[in-house]
């Protein structure tokens, strides 16, 4: 998971406010919330004094900015995953949304599920049910300590 | 720093090597997953071998040329191998005092390796199969 | 809703869509299990003879006059046959007086024969998953063998008296010589062993369970499992090669530590079985002779190690192996006898067995492209349709051809 503080070295560290913010630890709190955007840091990407560190932002953020990535940061290595299903009967919401499927073991059958195994791997849909996401943002990690092969991560 | 070691190698089966013997045993796929050897950081070390170099892996019985991984968690002195032709080449045949034929379990010399990795068409040449 | 018989949990769950004999989506169906259905169109074979292709029939008559004219003829394999396929080759054993084994003779057969006589108690993967609440993965990896293990049955799933799943309701233990994937999952409840320590960590649980001291080192760990145990309201055991394979076959002090935990809670064995149908092989030629493996129909009917692949390709001059590949399990020294005597392969799929083969013949896969019948490991009967048409015999057709023409 990318921690603020390895975003924040990786900025001019001026507190120089062109980006509309206090501070530059402000900046990465945002950026990481993905609310701002690396290019909203118009010293960063301007001056040529800072493109080591410009590169080095653009490839910590990558893998939160790429298609991979959800809404709640979710991020499925489809090479690592055994599509063993753990993840999908271990996810709370699919228990609660699917009690004859995935709650006893089973494929979905509910069409309520938000994970589930498709061509072998697992695949995420209706990520904005994931409690993540919701307005509580609970730090569910059923996903994550269920798999075999850290195939899942949130960053 | 180069050396040679015993180990007692313990064999498993991996998904991906089972998914790629589905996909063919003659595949690059099925040598990649299965000619490999899982080995102790501090052995490894000891051999002056790196993760993705070759070793050699020899006992009475055979020898083949397989990949070297290290291993995050220790175990030192003993070494896995996926259950599959190349580690079947280590395996004496031996009937074991509970009745069950050993292919579980075998000692072997560890050593850095030059060259290619024993390929599934040299190991069937070997075991007389035209 | 199609089978998958990659593995001897048999799912009966998937969803899948073909593009003739290719596969272009599947639901519910794990990895192993789609590289399963994706093998329909991967070395596909041809009857063939000495290397050339023939016919079908030629090759069956070929095959027949092969077996039929061997003194000491081996019928192998199996575990990845259908219940009448393994039937048909029971009855073929009987016609040729020959010898009929399967890989259990070098895995775990002796577990599952205690088992069908009634010595080690078992359930269904279905009173695992209504009842469990201690679930113990000994020298068994099934998050890499059996993918959908835990989240169909052992771990991870509610049940009717585990409605809180493993989040409150289940535990797991794994016993093992190395952090397995499975081990990974279980976490803290993960006890690594050396190799070959299976029989002196029974033994410490033994001590542990009669209100001794245990003689290990993390001695509050082991006292903590005792206990663990003891409280247990349905324990089930599950059993890989690492267990079978620890002491060259001596389970002596598995099968005593299961007792002893009988006396004080309910523990249920069951196997992790490789094949697709090992257990149905295991019960047929059981309620046909007693035994589960290495018999010999040649003069009554025998049993006993001399009859198993491993010694009994020394004096075999013929055999003929069904939709297994020994040639690439078995020690190189044995390998080799064994493609050296003239040999009937009867497969799916290539493989160093059948390239070794004097005789060649073509199946089609059960559950997909042939129906039929199997159990689960649990002993469980799934029946399953094919999902799609080929060209191809199934196996108790080829194997009935074989016997009639023999």
């Amino acid at each position: 998971m990318i921690s603020v503080m390895e975003v924040y070295k990786l900025l001019p560290k001026t507190n120089c406010k062109k980006c509309g913010l206090p501070t530059c630890m402000a900046f990465a709190v945002e950026l990481l919330g993905k609310r701002k955007a690396i290019e909203d840091c118009t010293p960063l990407v301007e001056e040529p004094k800072y493109e080591k560190k410009l590169a080095g932002l653009r490839e910590l953020m990558a893998p939160l900015l790429s298609a991979d990535a959800t809404e709640t940061g979710m991020v499925i290595h489809t090479e690592k995953c055994y599509g063993c299903g753990n993840c999908v009967v271990a996810c709370p919401v699919n228990v609660a949304s699917d009690p004859k499927g995935t709650a006893i073991g089973r494929g979905p059958v509910s069409g309520k599920a938000i994970l589930m195994v498709e061509d072998g791997v697992v695949k995420c849909v209706n990520v904005d049910q994931c409690r993540r996401f919701g307005p509580e943002k609970v730090l569910c990690n059923a996903c994550i300590v269920t798999c075999p092969s850290k195939a899942i991560e949130f960053i | 720093m180069a050396g040679k070691k015993e180990v007692t190698v313990v064999t498993y089966r991996g998904i991906f090597q089972e998914v790629e013997e589905a996909r063919g045993m003659y595949s690059d796929g099925y040598r990649d997953q299965s000619a490999i050897l899982d080995l102790d950081g501090g052995d490894a070390k000891a051999l002056g071998v790196e993760a993705g170099k070759p070793v050699l892996l020899e006992n009475d019985s055979g020898k083949v040329v397989v990949v070297a991984k290290v291993s995050e968690d220790p175990h030192p002195g003993v070494a896995f191998m996926p259950a599959s032709p190349w580690s079947a080449q280590l395996l004496s045949g031996e009937v074991r005092e509970g009745g069950l034929l050993e292919l579980k379990r075998f000692r072997a010399d560890v050593s850095p390796a030059e060259g290619a990795v024993t390929s599934i068409e040299e190991i069937r040449e070997r075991i007389g199969a035209p | 809703m199609a089978f998958c018989t990659g593995c001897s949990l048999l799912c009966d769950d998937i969803e899948v869509d073909f593009e003739g004999a290719k596969v272009k989506k599947t639901l519910n169906l794990c990895r192993k299990g789609r590289a399963h259905y994706d093998s329909l169109v991967v070395d596909r074979l041809a009857p063939a003879v000495d290397g050339s292709e023939v016919g079908i029939d030629e090759a069956a008559s070929k095959a027949a006059e092969l077996l039929g004219g061997a003194e000491k003829p081996l019928l192998f394999g199996w575990g990845n046959s259908t219940l009448a396929a393994q039937g048909a080759g029971v009855r073929l054993a009987k016609k040729l007086g020959s010898v009929i084994d399967d890989p259990s003779s070098y895995s775990q057969g002796l577990i599952t024969e205690k088992i069908l006589k009634g010595e080690l108690p078992s359930c269904t993967f279905d009173d695992v998953r209504n009842f469990a609440d201690v679930s113990i993965f000994w020298g068994d990896d099934p998050s890499s063998s059996h993918p959908r293990h835990l989240s169909r049955f052992s771990y991870f799933p509610r049940g009717e008296k585990r409605q809180r799943g493993y989040e409150e309701d289940r535990e797991a233990i794994v016993v093992d010589v190395r952090k397995s994937p499975t081990a990974q999952i279980a976490a803290d409840g993960f006890f690594k062993i050396p190799p070959g320590g299976d029989a002196e960590f029974a033994e410490a649980l033994m001590a542990t369970l009669g209100g001794k001291i245990p003689k290990v080192e993390d001695k509050k760990r082991m006292l903590n499992l005792g206990t663990k145990l003891r409280k247990a309201k349905f324990g089930v055991i599950f059993t890989g090669l690492g267990l079978a394979h620890s002491r060259g076959g001596d389970l002596g002090p598995f099968f005593t530590l299961v007792a002893k935990l009988n006396e004080l809670a309910r523990f249920s064995v069951i196997p992790t079985l490789g094949d697709y149908n090992t257990r149905g092989f295991n019960q047929t030629l059981f309620d046909e002779t007693g035994s589960v493996n290495s018999v010999s129909f040649g003069g009554g009917v025998e049993h006993g190690p001399e009859f198993g692949i491993a010694k009994y390709l020394d004096i075999c001059d013929a055999v003929m192996v069904v939709g297994s590949d020994p040639a690439a399990v078995l020690p190189a020294p044995l390998a080799k006898k064994l493609s050296e005597i003239p040999m009937v392969a009867v497969a799916s799929q290539r493989t160093l067995t059948t390239d070794a083969a004097k005789v060649t013949i073509p199946i089609g896969v059960a559950g997909l492209e042939a129906e039929g019948s199997a159990l689960r490991s649990d002993g469980v009967k799934v029946d399953f349709d094919a999902a799609v048409e080929s060209g191809y015999l199934s196996d108790v057709e080829v194997i009935e051809r074989i016997t009639e023409a023999v």
